[in-house]
């Protein structure tokens, strides 16, 4: 397999609604990632169109009705999904493309149009559950993700403060973020604690927010890359793996299928110790609990360990392991599969020291982005390095 | 791999029925604003010329696909709300397919000026009469009736 | 590389925000769809038994001879040994708390001033973990926790039709489970 370089990024503004449609949005992001990498449409070999379900954006076969504001009309082209996985599997599906020498050049577009869904993007979400077992009980999903947030505080005894320092951590990271939907650099604990409950123990500010926006991504081979810039970023390891669709015969505690995927990753990465080689990472933070949960999932800490070091100051951008230092889902906003741009264009812009106010001082060298989706079953992981 | 009992028994329950009831607002974008926008108080169209390779793009877009460069305001431009019809069908049952008290004939109409085309209700008393290539114009909804959506384009006619 | 570290991308944010007093004040045109598709979904031979044997007052599961593992909800093939399963078995209408919320928001989003309980039961009798989600009821919110021992609530038998809504919550199992 050939090495596989990244060398342009861009997103668009995060916003609950915005009047682009999802072929400009995509135009957008597209166009300021070939001006970062300083590439024409004609330098394309391929496209790879990331994109969660239809029912967000309301059109059916939207890989096919995003295409041209992807730079992909007359190329090879595919769309790939696994709901909030996508946002990291699409760079994977790029990486593929790339590695096996298929393409030299390859563009990932990554697209959500969640306001266009009426009453509410829940709405869309309340189709995703079991139709005979599930649905009958007139289900919301954030019913689902209080269920699995319940399990994990009782079984490791974790304080609600300690979920809620997540929640404040990455809304005030994403201050320094253009894109942002929900920066607060004044946010406190309290203010989590002090929200609305909407389905125990999930507060208001414990959710990042429904958005539109759109990111991009160009990957292109190590060797040809140097053409394009200096000192490329690498793809290092890529690891993707999905449980068992029966929710509620797992353990909904720890995330094993991000464990097997990281695994994956690491192995072809060659990373033995996770917690000493890798210097920061992105992983999936829809709600506050689910980065705990992640950190443990990729292996950086131990079960149940992950509130622990939030509590002592260890994932602050300036900490010993920053984790989410693009201010993530719930600062940033989640377009669920344009979440690409805080999970794999962050470790991109990190890891060439271009993140401006976000900037880790540390001089990171190895990153790690990590989503995850479906019926909580999903696990996408990239492992990136300078 | 088979399973080891197969359902049998015709009175026993096999489906469960439903739907995915959700409702949609799209919202027009952004050149598709300034295309609804402006035949609200306007009788044309609008259409947009990209810099690079001149194409005329109807609808009116942002970019262009192929070069893939921003269309900036001054490649905006007013064409009529006539054309030639491209390609034509003649339905005579609806998209539930459930049939139509009288046909309906729906055409492609290559819009004049421009490389590109619209989707149309076609009136005509002789439905059965070749249409292919033939010039129509728009008929559109009463100025203060327009709502900004496709729907103020009633149907188009032979001129 | 020195020089972009000041810069900091993304460089600019593309995109228009719209406010929702925008779309109500009809500032920008929009068009207005509501999707009328009906689904007949075939349950398959394991779900149309599991739910005719709710109608019943029973909960059934499907066991795998591979892995020893008791199935609830019952499916014809056990996914970790990817091989059909080999009998039903009817299991108790007790089980445990694995996990619950107390949801104050209903599934159209709805805010909600009394709140649904809702959880996942392991069922007795069914391999550890291995259960569904349920309302809980005839508790207060503050009881409710995880590994509560809880019995089904049924319907009269003449109101059930074949559901999963044929047992309508779970509520406390008091005094040795009879």
């Amino acid at each position: 397999m050939r090495k596989v370089a990244v060398i342009g990024a861009g997103m668009t503004l995060f916003r609950r609604i915005l009047q682009e449609t999802g072929k400009e949005l995509s135009f957008l992001a597209t166009k300021m990632a070939m001006e970062d990498a300083g590439i024409e449409k004609k330098d394309l070999d391929m496209v790879i169109m990331g994109s969660a379900p239809d029912a967000f954006d309301g059109i059916h076969l939207k890989g096919e009705n995003l295409l041209d504001g992807a730079a992909a009309a007359n190329k090879p082209y595919v769309r790939v999904f696994n709901g909030g996985g996508t946002g990291v599997f699409a760079p994977i599906a790029g990486w593929w493309h790339v590695a096996s020498g298929v393409a030299d050049v390859a563009l990932v577009v990554c697209e959500e149009k969640m306001g266009s869904c009426f009453p509410h993007p829940q709405t869309a979400f309340r189709h995703i559950w079991d139709p005979f077992l599930d649905r009958p009980l007139n289900t919301n999903l954030v019913w689902l993700f209080a269920m699995e947030m319940n399990r994990y505080m009782t079984v490791h005894n974790i304080k609600k403060e300690d979920i809620a320092r997540v929640a404040v951590k990455n809304k005030r990271n994403a201050v320094g973020h253009p894109c942002a939907q929900l920066p607060d650099e004044n946010i406190t604990i309290d203010d989590v604690l002090n929200s609305e409950v909407v389905a125990w123990p999930v507060q208001r500010l414990d959710i990042s927010p429904p958005s539109d926006g759109a990111s991009a991504l160009i990957l292109c081979s190590e060797e040809k890359a140097k053409k394009y810039v200096e000192d490329p970023i690498t793809i290092a390891g890529v690891g993707w793996n999905i449980d068992s669709t029966m929710w509620t015969n797992r353990d909904l505690y720890f995330p094993r299928y991000v464990a097997n995927a990281a695994k994956m990753a690491y192995k072809m990465a060659g990373i033995d110790n996770p917690r000493k080689e890798i210097d920061f990472a992105e992983p999936y933070d829809p709600f506050d609990y689910k980065e705990l949960q992640h950190m443990e999932g990729l292996l950086l800490c131990d079960k149940g360990e992950a509130p622990i070091l939030t509590r002592e100051g260890v994932t602050q951008r300036d900490g010993n392991l920053p984790i989410c230092p693009s201010g993530g889902l719930l600062g940033v906003g989640n377009p669920i599969a344009a979440t690409m741009g805080q999970k794999v264009c962050e470790l991109y812009w990190q890891l060439a020291g271009k993140a401006g106010k976000r900037q880790i001082p540390t001089d990171p060298q190895i990153g790690v982005g990590q989503a995850w989706g479906d019926i909580m079953q999903m696990g996408t992981v990239i492992v990136m390095k300078r | 791999m088979t399973f080891l009992e197969k359902q049998t028994d015709p009175t026993s329950p096999m489906h469960w029925r439903g739907n995915m009831q959700a409702d949609y607002l799209y919202l027009s974008g952004v050149a598709g604003d300034k295309f609804f926008k402006h035949l609200m108080k306007n009788d044309t169209f609008l259409a947009t010329k990209c810099p690079e390779c001149n194409k005329v793009f109807f609808p009116p877009r942002l970019y262009c696909e192929d070069c893939f460069c921003e269309i900036p305001e001054e490649k905006w431009f007013e064409v009529p709300s006539k054309g030639s019809i491209k390609l034509f069908t003649i339905a005579t049952i609806d998209s539930y397919g459930k049939k139509l008290k009288e046909p309906k004939v729906i055409g492609l109409i290559n819009i004049d000026q421009t490389d590109g085309s619209l989707l149309g209700v076609i009136k005509t008393d002789k439905p059965d009469e070749e249409l292919q290539g033939v010039h129509v114009e728009a008929v559109l909804k009463p100025k203060d009736k327009r709502e900004g959506t496709l729907k103020d384009i009633l149907y188009f006619k032979k001129k | 590389m020195m020089s972009m570290k000041k810069e900091g991308y993304p460089k600019y944010a593309p995109g228009t925000h719209v406010s929702r007093k925008d779309i109500r004040n009809k500032n920008k045109t929009y068009t207005w769809w509501e999707p009328e598709v009906q689904y007949s979904w075939a349950m398959g031979p394991a779900i149309s038994r599991f739910l005719q044997e709710l109608k019943n007052g029973k909960i059934i599961a499907r066991c795998c001879n591979k892995c020893d593992r008791v199935i609830v909800p019952p499916r014809m093939f056990c996914e970790y040994c990817y091989k059909p399963t080999d009998k039903w078995l009817y299991i108790k209408d007790t089980g445990t708390v694995e996990t619950f919320s107390i949801a104050y928001l209903d599934g159209d989003a709805r805010r909600i001033k009394d709140p649904i309980l809702i959880g996942v039961i392991s069922i007795d009798g069914a391999s550890p973990q291995h259960g569904f989600m349920h309302y809980f009821g005839e508790m207060k919110p503050e009881e409710l926790h995880i590994g509560m021992k809880v019995k089904a609530v049924w319907k009269p038998e003449k109101e059930r039709t074949g559901a999963i809504t044929d047992i309508k919550y779970f509520k406390p199992l008091k005094g040795g489970g009879k």
